[in-house]
Order: structure tokens, then sequence, then C-alpha cells
């Protein structure tokens, strides 16, 4: 059935609201990327199982909704009872039975499911009472967890589309690009390119055709926002691209989904098929003369193809190789026409502004880094999953605050934002407030959004090597800086880890630093020797530790540890001896275990297995 | 090795003939077969009219391709920074050891590939290992024998994630 | 016209040209060896980066490869100032360990001051630098029989498939342009050999001499419509034939005058 007109449009939403009011409750299950990968499936199998056989009165299996990422991923699988808001935690299978026949047929809680305050071990039933919730302000993140995914009925319901209705029937091209422009919006993927700048530029480019493109391609390790956005809330994404091209003049798109995503393009494709049915896309939309039409394209599987003139490249079927941006690709992009191209989390954001204006959007944040972020905080934070906050909220607000602090209560020793284009900031750092521009003067910067923190179980020498190398093994090999320079830099991070460099290497690296950021042609070069700058200008002891003393601090790095068995824990257990892939453990049932230093290859299995803490890292 | 390559014209009839359908047809076929075989790659050059040394170069230079045939499960190991943090290295020798290759090889019986990727996007969950579409979160030590041998959990088990 | 400085030194340039063109007209050598008049600039070995800056960024300067970045109005280069040098010369040595037993390499290496690469030589290393000029010239011929395999550190340029290129004609371009002289053929009678292929090369039916491929002397011929039998000629008969002929037409138009 098209949508012709806003008056259809407000009253397929009615339907459709109507439809949701018909079930007093929902039963919402988290199916976020944490939450799949925990047994979410399975729980809600089981619970439409169970709610079929009850065949309970005024609860069908209607109610139960398997939505996109709820953000507690710490804590899942969730289950989240609406309108009440109750908060299971850790849902198993086994706990499916209860769950329905206490909270749904007797509108009962069962206590032992729900969250505990770690500091009180008060329980809260109500998860906007809890503060890793109530503590964030969620606008990409909007629809997430609440709604069935990929249902464009209940995005509708929801208000979906009312702004792209808004749009074409009441706002002129320039009109859009002007609330754009107020909203102060800053490219989301990293970059922080002021977006209605961008849309000018390319809206003015006297050379057709125009195209967007919407940059899915999340590369960085620890980064899974634009993932839930696009598996969670499709259409937010898809009704803030077909706005953009509206304002721009773009007749086409593209979604580029990493390869790694395949959930978010399944999700992505039948939300387009969704928004034809009604006559979101295609010809004449919601009774206008703008047509529109997106298509899905999937990457590869290559990191450097996240760079816009490389993501394009892979567009047009070729090698992701990106091309010096002299000239911008808003004026020479895909097929060397003007392009416009955003992040997932910068689409999902416009619908909101349109709806609520840009000068609402630009009184959250900061004066220069307007709206919220998303991002997902994870490591050894005791909180870990996706949250959304105000720009400017400050790292230790988000880890403490919001976080939990460090599991097991360990020290804090750094957060990595960023990526592999950031780096480390230590504790000195927390109290910066987390926009564009405060972690980049620190050295570091907010990316994308991925947000890892650490502890003193981290070797930041064995942690610039980790990124070095995942750089070595992405770069497209096209110039000679990036390809040679990060080679050469990951083997002196290599030898600094295994106890071979000397002081002067450090200073060689640097300098060699120096050449990647100024020479390489893309920024996944020009931001290449980042983690280890960052590492060495605030943990510079670290690395003279393994220099010097050819010791690591962390004992991570395996040339400058030992592992021995502690005869005062080890009960003789045998655990480590079946993990040891070197057989390098010997020892009898109940009796001391010993370590044989010569065929030990320091890969910590036994440390994994170990219940009685009994191996000594040395 | 011979496959039947009758597959390919139903492949090829997904897709506008254009270059631009390269990336995608070339990933449709490394699923249909667990690889890219040469003369599908001579085919898809004749069918998308796209210079053999051109497809030949897009081939070798995304992750997603083997020009190898792979096993029938792909163990994908999560390298992310988050995983590595969280003991993926660990996991992948233990990985390993279990099914006597390295990351990057298929057994003789092509029962098993062991690879690393780097982030799969589930990182809250780390460490991660994908058995095909299956994705493990919280896997341990120990419970990687396990991988190596069914399908049974080694950590949490959750599906396409 | 576009007026910027050089080193000092205000020249004029066409709008659209690129600092390398306007450098190398006003004489200023600035090594950029994947550079060639014959295709696009790449912007990859990044041996021609220079300094850059304008009055209204206020003392900000950026580095870029002079092969890529166009000509603009108060633009201020400086195509050897130290940071340059130290640029350059990193970037040689690094070169250098990709490629140590490279000739040319070693010697514009050392005419940078680097005797002796300060990183990890790459073991079993051969002279190619991944200037890419080979594939696009052959890409820009219309034949594409080579291209770069693999990414990264381990790409290298070779046939599809590592079999012998159905596409190549012999032509010899790509051993033509390649600076580092890696890309090896053999001309032995009237057979060549290159990247594992063996062509027939055509006999100049005037004095015998071996010119082309006969499969190079098809493509030609169907790609630009140059007739076949044009190649029965080599370049020196030709210009023979063809001054023999602008020679009598001159006689006659004496003859015809006097």
């Amino acid at each position: 059935m098209r949508i012709a007109t806003p008056q259809q449009l407000n009253r397929l939403q009615q339907e459709c609201q109507a439809r949701l009011d018909r079930q007093e409750r929902k039963l919402l299950v988290c199916c976020g990327p944490g939450c799949l990968a925990n047994g979410a499936q399975k729980v809600s199998d089981e619970l439409k199982k169970v709610i079929e056989k009850n065949r309970l009165k005024g609860f069908s299996v209607e109610a139960l909704k398997e939505t996109g990422c709820h953000g507690f991923c710490e804590q899942g699988p969730l289950v989240v009872v609406e309108p009440s808001g109750t908060f299971y935690t850790r849902v198993k299978v086994r706990d499916v039975e209860e769950i329905i026949d206490q909270t749904i047929r007797k509108q009962e809680i069962v206590e032992r499911l729900l969250y505990a305050d770690p500091a009180t071990g008060k329980k809260i039933a109500n998860y906007r009472e809890i503060p890793f919730y109530s503590k964030q302000q969620r606008i990409a993140l909007r629809n997430i967890g609440q709604i069935n995914q990929c249902d464009i009925d209940e995005y509708v319901a929801v208000g979906g589309y009312q702004s792209l209705a808004k749009v074409l029937t009441t706002m002129s091209r320039q009109a859009v690009i002007d609330e754009v422009t107020t909203s102060g919006l800053r490219g989301r993927g990293g970059a922080g390119f002021p977006a209605g700048r961008k849309w000018a530029t390319c809206a003015k480019a006297d050379d057709y055709p125009h195209y967007v493109i919407c940059n899915g391609d999340e590369g960085d390790p620890g980064a899974f926002m634009d993932r839930a956005i696009m598996e969670g809330d499709p259409h937010s994404v898809l009704e803030g691209i077909i706005i953009a091209a509206y304002a721009v003049g773009a007749h086409e798109g593209y979604i580029y989904v990493r390869e790694e995503y395949p959930l978010a393009v399944v999700n992505l494709q039948k939300a387009i098929q969704q928004a034809h049915e009604y006559g979101f896309l295609g010809e004449n939309m919601l009774g206008s003369e703008f047509s529109f039409d997106v298509h899905v394209s999937r990457g590869g599987g290559a990191f450097v193809c996240g760079e816009s003139s490389a993501l394009m490249k892979s567009v047009a079927g070729e090698v992701g190789e990106p091309r010096a941006k002299y000239v911008r690709s808003v004026l020479k992009g895909l097929f060397d026409k003007p392009t416009v191209l955003n992040n997932v989390e910068s689409y999902a954001n416009v619908p909101v502004i349109i709806d609520k204006g840009g000068k609402w959007f630009s009184g959250i944040g900061t004066r220069k880094s307007t709206g919220t972020k998303a991002f997902s905080l994870v490591g050894r934070v005791r909180n870990t999953g996706l949250i959304e906050v105000p720009m400017g909220t400050t790292l230790r607000e988000i880890i403490y605050g919001i976080g939990g602090g460090i599991q097991n209560d360990r020290p804090f020793k750094a957060v990595q934002t960023g990526g592999p284009s950031g780096g480390c900031l230590p504790e000195s750092k927390l109290d910066l407030p987390v926009d564009f521009d405060s972690l980049t003067e620190a050295g570091s910067m907010m990316g994308s959004g991925g947000m890892i923190v650490l502890d003193d179980h981290t070797c930041v020498v064995d942690l610039a090597k980790y990124f070095l190398a995942f750089l070595v093994d992405e770069s497209c090999g096209k110039c000679t800086p990036c390809r040679e320079g990060l080679y050469q830099l990951h083997a002196l991070a290599v030898a600094v880890s295994e106890g071979r460099a000397t002081e002067a290497d450090i200073e060689k690296m640097e300098r060699l630093s120096d050449t990647v950021v100024l020479g390489s042609l893309c920024g996944l070069g020009k931001s290449g020797p980042n983690p280890f700058l960052s590492t060495v200008r605030y943990f510079r002891d670290e690395y003279l530790t393994h220099i010097k003393d050819k010791r690591c601090p962390a004992g991570v790095c395996r040339a400058l540890i030992r592992y021995e068995v502690d005869a005062q824990k080890c009960d003789g257990c045998m655990a480590c001896i079946a993990a040891c892939a070197q057989h390098a453990i010997t020892g009898k049932k109940k009796e001391l275990h010993a370590i044989n230093q010569d065929t030990c290859d320091r890969c910590g299995a036994c440390l994994a297995v170990c219940q009685r803490d009994a191996i000594l890292v040395i | 090795m011979t496959h039947d390559l009758g597959k390919l014209p139903e492949i090829y009839a997904r897709y506008p003939k254009t270059p631009q359908s390269l990336i995608a047809v070339l990933q449709d076929i490394q699923k249909e077969f667990h690889f890219l075989p040469c003369e599908a790659l001579k085919q898809t050059a004749d069918e998308l009219k796209v210079p053999l040394s051109k497809v030949f170069s897009v081939s070798t230079f995304y992750n997603a391709f083997s020009l190898h045939p792979r096993g029938e499960k792909v163990v994908r190991v999560c390298v992310g920074t988050t995983c590595h943090i969280r003991g993926a290295k660990q996991i992948q020798e233990q990985l390993e050891n279990h099914l006597k290759i390295k990351a990057g090889e298929t057994t003789k019986d092509l029962k098993f590939t062991l690879e690393v990727v780097a982030c799969v996007g589930a990182c809250a969950m780390a460490p991660v290992v994908a058995v095909n579409d299956e994705f493990h979160g919280g896997v341990t030590v120990a419970g990687c024998r396990k991988l190596a041998m069914t399908d049974k959990k080694p950590g949490k088990k959750g599906k396409k994630g | 016209m576009v007026s910027l400085t050089i080193n000092g030194k205000v020249v004029c340039a066409e709008e659209g040209e690129m600092v390398l063109t306007v450098t190398r007209r006003e004489g200023i050598d600035i090594p950029a060896l994947c550079h060639h008049e014959a295709v696009e600039p790449f912007g990859a070995c990044r041996l021609c980066l220079v300094e850059i800056t304008k009055k209204e960024w206020n003392g900000w300067t950026n580095y870029v490869t002079a092969c890529l970045y166009p000509v603009e109005e108060g633009l201020i280069v400086q195509t050897h100032s130290s940071k340059v040098n130290e640029l350059r010369r990193t970037i040689l040595d690094l070169m250098l360990a990709r490629c140590p037993n490279s000739p040319e390499v070693r010697q514009l290496a050392a005419d940078h001051g680097v005797t002796q690469t300060a990183y990890e030589e790459m073991p079993d290393a051969d002279n190619c630098i991944l200037c890419g000029l080979c594939t696009r010239v052959c890409e820009r011929l219309g034949f594409n029989a080579i291209s770069t395999v693999g990414r990264g550190h381990h790409k290298v340029v070779a046939a599809p498939l590592k079999e012998a290129p159905p596409d190549c004609v012999g032509c010899l371009s790509c051993a033509q342009v390649c600076p580092t002289n890696v890309i090896k053929y053999e001309d032995d009678g009237d057979q060549r050999r290159i990247w594992g292929r063996t062509f027939e090369l055509i006999t100049c039916k005037q004095c015998g001499k071996y010119t082309i491929t006969r499969e190079f002397a098809e493509a030609l011929h169907t790609q630009r419509d140059i007739p076949l039998d044009y190649f029965d000629l080599c370049d020196e008969c030709h210009r023979k034939e063809l001054s023999l002929k602008m020679g009598s037409i001159v006689n006659w138009s004496r003859e015809a005058a006097s």
C-alpha cells in the first residue's frame, strides 16, 4: 500500500500505534550483537514457545519483540517488560517458564533475575532507574531496544517517516540544509566534518548525477555502534539517507556495509523493501516530485574501505585503494561525481533534527560538538555495552558513572579511544570532555566511538604492537610511508616487546612516525603511528622498562615473563596440564605441578584455566 | 579438484552485468563453493566484462575471498582490540593446537578452516569465536576443545550475530 | 593563469596544472618514481612531497605530493626545505630496506645521503618498489594483462592466477616504464618472451628488422584502426618511404611552378 500524502501517513501511524496498543504489555528480548553471541535467540525462541503453549489471556506472542541492542551487554541476555520497565538480566532458557508464569501471568517480579547495584547490592526493577541508563541521552539509539528490529510498522508507529513527509511536502532543499547546518551536526564516523557544509557543497556542484553514500564499514575493532543501529533501527538510517538525498539532489544512493556484518545487510535489505512497499522509496515519494532509490553494497573485508575514497572504489567493484583527496570527494566522488558520504550514526540523527529542529539539537552537547554520541564501552570496565551521552561528557563520567568503574576493582591504566587511529589516555586525562577536539589535543581522538578501558594487566607496548600489526595487515599497500613505514614500526615494536631494542630505537620510531604521519597518502597511514605515539607519550617509562630492565610490568610480553607454579596454592588438579599445548607442565593428580621453562612458550593458557590462582607471572 | 560450475549462471543473473557487481558476485561464488575456483574467476571476467587481471586483483585484495577451498566449518577467532585484551591470542593458539593447523589454514579432510578476523562487533562478549554463522561469546581456554570438535557450546552461544 | 611562489620565486601556471609540472618547467629536480606523462598521477612513491603554505594559513604548513596537487593562486611551495629533505630521505631509506639490491634505488638513496638502510631489510627482496607504473600503463593501453595482487606489504605485481597472462600482447611498455628495471624480457630472433608468454615478432618486409609482436599489431589495428599492412615496414623504413614520397612531391611542385 503506497502512502501518497502526509495525511495517509498520519492515518497509518495511528493504525500502527493502535495495533501496538492492543498489547497492554510488551516483552522485549534484546537481540543485539552482544546478547546474540550470548544465546539470546534461544531465549527468544523458548519464550515464544511457552507463550503459545500457555495461551495467556491478554498476552499473545505478538507482544514479544526481538529488538536491537538494549545497551547493557554485560548483563545480557536481556529481557525487558514494558511499560513497567522490569529489567531481567542474564536470562537463560531455563528461566523462561518462571518469567512467563510469575511476571506475565501473575504480574510479579522474579527477584533473582533483577540487576543489583554493585555497591549496595540493592535490586533495581525498572531499568530506567539504573545509572547505566539514567545517565544516557539516546537520540541516534532512540528506538533501539524498544521496537521490533526491522519492522516498518513499529517504526512508523513511533513517528517514523514523519520527518521525511515534512521535508518532501513543506521544506525546500536549502531549508533542509540550513536546518542541518544550524544543528551543528558533525560527522559521527570520526572525522567530524560539519554535515551541513558537506551537503551544501554537494548540492551546489554543477556536475550530475549526485550520489549519497552511507558508510557502514565500521572497521575499528572494539566499535559496534553502527552495527547496532543498522541491525536494530535500519529505518532511521534509511530515513536520514533519503532526507540527505533530497537536500543534495541525489536520486541514487548506496549503503556500504562491511562483510563481517551479514545480519546488518539482511535487515537493511528488508527495510529497503518495506520502504518501497509504502512508497517511501522509489518514484514520486509521498506524492512529491522526488524520486530516490538506495542499494546495499557489501564490503569485501578490508579496514581501509572505511576511508571514503577507498569505499567508493569498492562500491564501484574495484580494489579499495584510496586516492589523494586534494580534490574532495564531495565534488569528485563515486564514479567521479559529487557525492555526500556520511556515517550510519550521522544519518540516524537527521530525522530527529528535522523533527525537533536544528536549534534544539545544537542546544545539546557543547558549542563546537553538538548533540550526542554513541559509544561502545568495552574492555575491563564493569558495565560493558552500548551507550549514548551528550558530547562534552567527561571520560570519568562515562567510565565510572555509567561504566561502573574497573572490573575486579583493579587499577585503571588507560582508555583507548578512536580505534587504530586513536590512542591511549591515562588517568590524568579522565576529566577531559569527550568531543571532536579535546581528545585530539591530548594525543588520541574520539573517532567513531570505540572506548576500550584498560587495567594494569594490559601492556601498552603489546597494545601498540597489536595495533601496528593490524594496520600492517590492513594497509592497502599503495604508498611507501604506510606500507613500509608501519611495517618497520611494527618490527621495532616487536623488538621492544622482546627486550631486543635500545633506547635509540624509541627515538628512531618517533622519527619514523613523523614521516609516516606527514608522508602517507590517506588517513590510515597518517594516523597509523598514533597508537605508538600516544602510548610512548604517556607511558614512556613502560617502554624503557622493557628496554633497560627487560621486564614487562603488566606481565604480558611473552619473551620477558615466565610462569611458575605457586607451591602454596597448587592443589594438583591437572587443569593446566590439560590446557598446555606445549606439554610443558608435569605433575600427578593431587601433587604439586611444575612448569618446564625450556618448553613453556608463555601462552597463558594455564593461567586462564587455573581455579586456584596458583600460576605466578614473574 | 573439479567443481560443478553449473550454479554460476544463476549467480550472474542476480546482478546487473557490469563491473560494479564484481564484489557481490564474487561473494556469492565464495558462499556457494566455499572459495573462488579459477574457472569461476575466468567466467566472471567474461560475464561482467572485467579484465581477468582486475578480477584476480579484487579476489586477492579482500579478506572475504579465498582462492583455496575452505572447510565445512570456518572457525573465525575475533582478534579485535577488546578480544585481544581478553585473551584472543590464547584462544587462537588453543584452537590451532586442537585442530592441528595454523590460522589461515584448512584441515586436510576439509572439515575445518581456522581464521582470525578483526572485530565482528560483539565486543561486549569478548573473546568471541564464530563458527560459520554462529557466534560464541565469552569463549574460554577450556572450552576451545569442544569448539574444535562439534557445535557444542564452549562459552555461550548465539545465532547469526 | 595562476601565480604561485616556488622556493621563493614567483612563477605563473595554467589553472589545472599540477605543481610537479611547474617545478619541472622551472628546472627544479624532484624525484618522482611513480610518475609518467603517459598515465594519470598516482601519488604512491611519495618522493615528490613538497611543503606548502599560504599567507592566510597563518604559518600552518602541509605536505603534499607535487604530482597530484593542483596549482592555486597564492600557493607558497618549498621543494627542498629541511623537513621535506628529511621526509624524502626517510622514504628512500624505507625503499632501500625493501629493495636493497636495486642499483637505481641505491643510487637515488645515496644522492639523498642514505647509503645504508637503518631498517630491517626485506628477505628475498626483488627490486619492485610497487610504483604501479607497469600496471597503469598496461591499463592505459587497454590490455590490462597484469595487475597488483594481494594487499599491503605482501602486495606484488603479477599476471592473473600467476599464470601466463592471456591479455598480454608483448608490447614491452611495462618493462620500459619500470624505474627499477624489474620486468625482464628476452628477444631472441623472431621470438619474444615476457611474463611467461612467447610471442612472434613481425619482420620488416624492407630491411628484415624485427619490429613488434603480431599480437600487438593486431591490437593496434583493432583499437586504433591502423591498417594491418602498416606493420609490414619498421619505423625507419616508413620514414625512408615517407621522405621519398615528400621529396617527389616537392620535385613535382617545383617542376609545376617553373
